[in-house]
């Protein structure tokens, strides 16, 4: 036992230079962005999708790991983002100017939403948060301007600088920008005084009270936030689709995302990311067995669980 | 500090892993980032989107196995152009994400054409991929009105569209003398759509809908919905979705002491529907895609699908087949594996036999006539209403 | 948004051919409703009878329960498929059929307790790690049963028929009133359980104090283990229900009526077996309600019924029948 504790040691000590970080993070990014390079159209829309799912689970993360509510509708987020963008464009808007839009209405969902809800206890929020994330898809369902049941359908493709964005490759550095975005706010907001606050209001409520902090209005501003990103993400997610429709938006898709979340390990950038790859990529990789693969994907997220409550990504000390 | 470290090797390891695995498990991937299709090595590769597993699953399986069929007996009688044919099943299993991810599955391992679709809600948003690369898509099952809509000009549909169903429902009611037609749907793209047509046709010849309702998929309980229909005295319900929850429904509009007439549409049109309904089932009106049972051209094919599959074909086995024969006739007529001159020969398809009758595309690349036949369930059994 | 029909909603008590409608006609109309949202809602409390007594004793929303009842209506299936020849598919061998699944998928449950939740349990995991254990076993008993069956619905061959009373306009068959009674028959078990025997007494006081119950001597384990028991039993049998009376069942069956379930549990408060059988009566009525009512129909009603959830929890977060409970978190 002492040879492993000096080997850990010792490859700590070697490894763990700031230098040596900084290079492996750089190697990393050169080789995300290289992709397209080197895979096909599969890969590159495979690698698009976790990205994309990556952002979402950033801004989940927020809500459920930074202020520790439970969300069970997050999709509806999504789905107000995605639709704003979709029903804009079909009145002529250009994309870049219904981005903004889009994040209006989620933040507006996510006043409605959180507003009257969030002094509930945590299980009841969670109940009520799967409420609204339902009632967002049966709305989308029946209403007219939604398409209906069809969804919108026929979304025009955005141009930036008179180059139109068709290519699964521009969607891809599109979303990796989105990340790169996602991961600075996430980190700032992290290290702000709203996130110091956030942490406070999780180990202790009623002493975070006594020192001042509205704990209802703090966790207002989280919900907020994270409907921004989910909005965000809708508006993109419409255009690259080109078509919506609301059962995109349904429980399985906010549940997708709570897993990445958690499976992660709440409350760390580092494992929103892993946890949104893990999602995307287990199941494109174990296409293969067909049928079974969601079934393993079940069995292995038990075993997880079972022998890792705290998430894939390792724990920070103290 | 070095945890973070260690842990940022992990994902860079762990991504890249996984990326490179997917690189691995692709069978016979192109290395070049090109997705020009090609016949390689002889081979023509046509691909089909199906829905492999979820709950549409057997519908997938059995136009699998009818498409495959198809190409065995092309290949037997030497190919396309000197060429055999090769398959590639993308599974969408219903679902819009899934089937874009399987699309652009598709793309990369350079198909030359496509061939399937089942689920509207789940083929309409890959029209755009296939259209990119300018492959024919010719769909043998799936056929909400909005496809011909949202059509790029690379997509044929051979199965009779929600417009013509409307129309054979439509003469069905009148023929049966309904006064007062309730509609029921479950909400999604197929059955949301088949029932608006219905609905719109039906009150435009200035007649009545009593009731327009909206199940959920999988909600087995429809005492409320029969009590109403009875109350408004409904003597037509029109069903538009599968048949799963529509067998329910007959079975609860009995049970519930309805007399009138019940009609489904096709997404209901399977074996299954007699089984689950059991002796509800009796006298109810089925809107069919030609079924080989009924088509005297089919019977030989029943046969040989029976002989290799073990099984009968289901409901759209003809048209899946159909669709690859016609597929492959066109590949013959262009004479090359060129995406736009393909579509070119499908557009100037003239009476093409196949197991459902002649096809002929209309401008908007659907059929000139609908293949719709009207089956009643009599003795536990489909029977051919004339 | 309208559903927009000319007759659909009629402003008088008339029809769609325009005449008036007997009032009797319109009583009876709302009586059959009535009938058929408490027939409707026994399914509802069955299950959410399970999601409420495993919420009370651990603080677990078990996402896995519907699924659980959908693995009964399976194994009742199988069991009726394997009696069947001996016993007939009369109510003797759906009967038995039915506790031969309620046992099984009791022991099913105790065994998911011990493998997937007592070990978080014991390492003092967050709420949230249970969650997603229990989506996990969900996971996997949705997808098991779906590769096992390859996605088919199977079909429940009884010799039951249609029979029935009819006063007026109004049918009841004796399906649907043997349906009836035997769920009040369990839940009147249930309760003789809970409130006159020791192990619902240790169920009780585990819910209140989990250490002040270990302190004395109670194994906290077995007993949750039991509840788990309990409550996967009473969805078998609701499963097994489902099967005879509507005749089909697969895999998919158990998440849709998981959520209504769930959203039934929270109702009538969630932690409280009396709010569990009440909560799936009024979700019950209120959904049948719902497609009735005008603007409403049956396209909405369930924004209607999560409508008067969120309602409900927003001025009287406890439910119907809940305790008050000032806790945080």
């Amino acid at each position: 036992m002492g040879n492993s504790v000096a080997l850990r040691d010792r490859l700590r000590a070697r490894l763990g230079s700031r230098k040596t970080q900084g290079v492996a993070l750089a190697v990393l990014i050169i080789m995300i962005i290289l992709l397209p390079l080197f895979a096909n159209n599969y890969i590159e829309e495979v690698a698009t999708n976790t990205l994309f799912y990556i952002v979402l689970a950033l801004g989940l993360n927020i809500v459920v790991g930074y202020a520790g509510l439970v969300d069970l509708g997050y999709a509806a987020f999504f789905a107000v983002g995605a639709y704003t963008t979709g029903i804009f464009m079909k009145f002529g808007v250009n994309f870049w100017l219904t981005i903004p839009i889009a994040v209006l209405f989620s933040v507006i969902a996510g006043i409605i939403i959180g507003g009257p809800t969030l002094r509930l206890r945590s299980d009841y929020l969670a109940i009520v948060t799967l409420g609204f994330g339902e009632i967002t898809r049966i709305t989308a369902r029946n209403l007219k301007i939604t398409g209906g049941a069809s969804g919108l359908v026929g979304i025009q493709r955005p141009s930036i600088f008179g180059h139109i964005l068709n290519q699964i490759t521009d969607f891809y550095y599109l979303f990796f920008i989105l990340v790169v975005l996602a991961v600075i706010v996430a980190m700032r907001l992290h290290n702000s005084r709203l996130g110091r606050a956030w942490q406070y209001i999780r180990e202790d409520e009623d002493a975070a009270e006594a020192m001042g902090i509205d704990p209802v209005l703090t966790k207002l501003y989280a919900y907020m936030i994270g409907a921004a990103f989910g909005g965000i993400a809708g508006a993109f997610f419409a255009v690259k689709m080109t078509a919506i429709s609301p059962e995109t938006f349904a429980f399985t898709q906010s549940a997708m995302i709570l897993l990445a979340v958690i499976l992660g390990g709440m409350g760390k950038i580092p494992g929103a990311i892993l946890g949104a790859a893990f999602l995307v990529l287990f199941p494109e990789i174990f296409r293969g067995i067909g049928q079974t693969r969601m079934l393993f994907f079940g069995i292995l997220l038990v075993i997880i669980m079972v022998f890792r409550p705290q998430g894939l990504w390792p724990e920070r000390k103290g | 500090m070095s945890k973070k470290f260690l842990s940022t090797v992990a994902v860079t390891l762990l991504t890249l892993g996984l990326v490179v695995t997917g690189c691995g498990t692709q069978p016979s991937a192109p290395t070049a980032p090109s997705t020009t299709p090609s016949a390689s090595g002889g081979a023509i590769k046509i691909g089909l989107p199906l829905p492999m597993t979820g709950s549409e699953a057997t519908y997938g399986k059995d136009m699998e196995n009818s498409i495959k069929m198809a190409v065995d007996e092309i290949n037997a009688k030497g190919g396309v152009n000197g060429k055999n044919i090769v398959t590639v099943t993308g599974d969408d299993a219903c679902d819009p994400q899934q089937a874009t991810a399987a699309a652009n599955k598709l793309v990369s391992e350079g198909v030359v054409a496509i061939v399937g679709g089942y689920c509207s809600g789940a083929t309409i948003p890959t029209l755009t991929i296939y259209n990119e690369k300018n492959l024919p898509f010719v769909i043998t099952a799936a056929n909400s009105s909005k496809i011909a809509a949202q059509n790029p000009g690379n997509t044929f549909e051979i199965n009779g569209t929600a417009v013509h169903q409307t129309q054979k429902a439509i003469e069905l009611f009148k023929k049966l003398g309904a006064k007062n037609v309730a509609i029921v749907e479950q909400g999604d793209a197929y059955s949301a759509d088949l029932a608006k047509q219905t609905e719109d046709s039906w009150k435009a010849a200035g007649n009545t809908v009593v009731s327009h309702d909206v199940t959920n998929k999988g909600e087995q309980d429809f005492s409320s919905l029969v009590t109403s229909l009875k109350s408004k005295n409904a003597d037509l319900v029109f069903w538009t979705a599968y048949y799963a929850d529509g067998a329910l429904l007959i079975k609860q509009l009995r049970q519930g002491g309805y007399k009138g007439a019940i009609v489904v549409g096709d997404g209901s049109s399977d074996l299954k529907l007699i089984e689950m309904a059991g002796a509800a089932g009796e006298g109810t009106y089925v809107l069919s895609p030609p079924v080989a049972e009924y088509l005297p051209t089919a019977k030989q094919f029943a046969d040989a699908y029976k002989v290799k599959y073990n099984q009968s074909p289901g409901a759209y086995a003809p048209l899946a087949y159909d669709g690859m024969k016609l597929m492959a006739d066109a590949l013959q007529r262009a004479g090359s594996t060129d995406g736009k001159t393909i579509i070119k020969a499908l557009s100037d398809t003239k009476d093409f036999i196949g197991l459902a009758g002649k096809v002929n595309f209309a401008a908007d690349k659907t059929l000139k006539e609908s293949n719709f036949i009207v089956l009643q369930i009599k003795d536990g059994k489909f029977v051919l209403l004339p | 948004m309208l559903q927009g029909l000319d007759c659909n909603y009629p402003r008088t008590w008339m029809n769609c051919s325009g005449e008036r409608v007997h009032k009797m006609a319109v009583f009876s109309i709302v009586i059959q409703q009535i009938v058929n949202g408490l027939i409707l809602g026994s399914f509802y409390s069955l299950i959410a009878l399970g999601y409420s007594m495993v919420y009370g004793i651990i603080k677990l929303l078990n996402f896995a329960h519907g699924d659980i009842y959908m693995v009964g209506a399976f194994v009742g299936y199988g069991a009726l498929g394997i009696l069947g020849s001996k016993l007939g598919v009369g109510w003797l061998g759906i009967a038995v059929a039915l506790l031969i699944s309620m046992f099984l998928v009791g022991l099913l449950g105790m065994l998911i307790h011990r493998v997937a939740y007592q070990p978080l349990i014991n390492k003092r995991a967050p709420r949230m790690s249970l969650l997603i254990t229990a989506v996990g076993v969900s996971f996997t008993l949705f997808n098991g049963v779906m590769v096992l069956t390859n996605g088919e619905y199977k079909t429940f061959n009884t010799s039951l028929g249609y029979e029935g009373i009819s006063i007026g306009l109004i049918n009841i068959t004796y399906t649907q009133i043997i349906m009836v009674v035997a769920t009040a028959i369990l839940m009147l078990a249930l309760y003789w359980f809970i409130n006159r025997t020791l192990y619902g007494k240790a169920m009780r006081a585990i819910a209140l104090d989990q250490d002040a119950c270990r302190l004395m001597g109670i194994n906290v384990t077995k007993t949750i283990g039991l509840t788990f028991f309990v409550g996967s039993a009473l969805a078998a049998a609701a499963g097994v229900m489902a099967g005879v009376y509507y005749g089909s069942i697969q895999f998919y069956m158990g998440f849709v009526i998981g959520l209504k379930a769930f959203t039934a549990a929270v109702i009538g408060g969630i932690g409280s077996i009396p709010g569990a059988m009440l909560g799936g009566l009024v979700l019950g009525l209120l959904e049948t309600a719902g497609t009735q009512l005008p603007f409403i129909g049956s396209a909405w009603k369930d924004v209607f019924s999560f409508g008067i959830l969120i309602l409900l929890l927003v001025f009287k977060p406890t439910g119907i029948l809940g305790k008050s409970e000032i806790e945080r978190m």
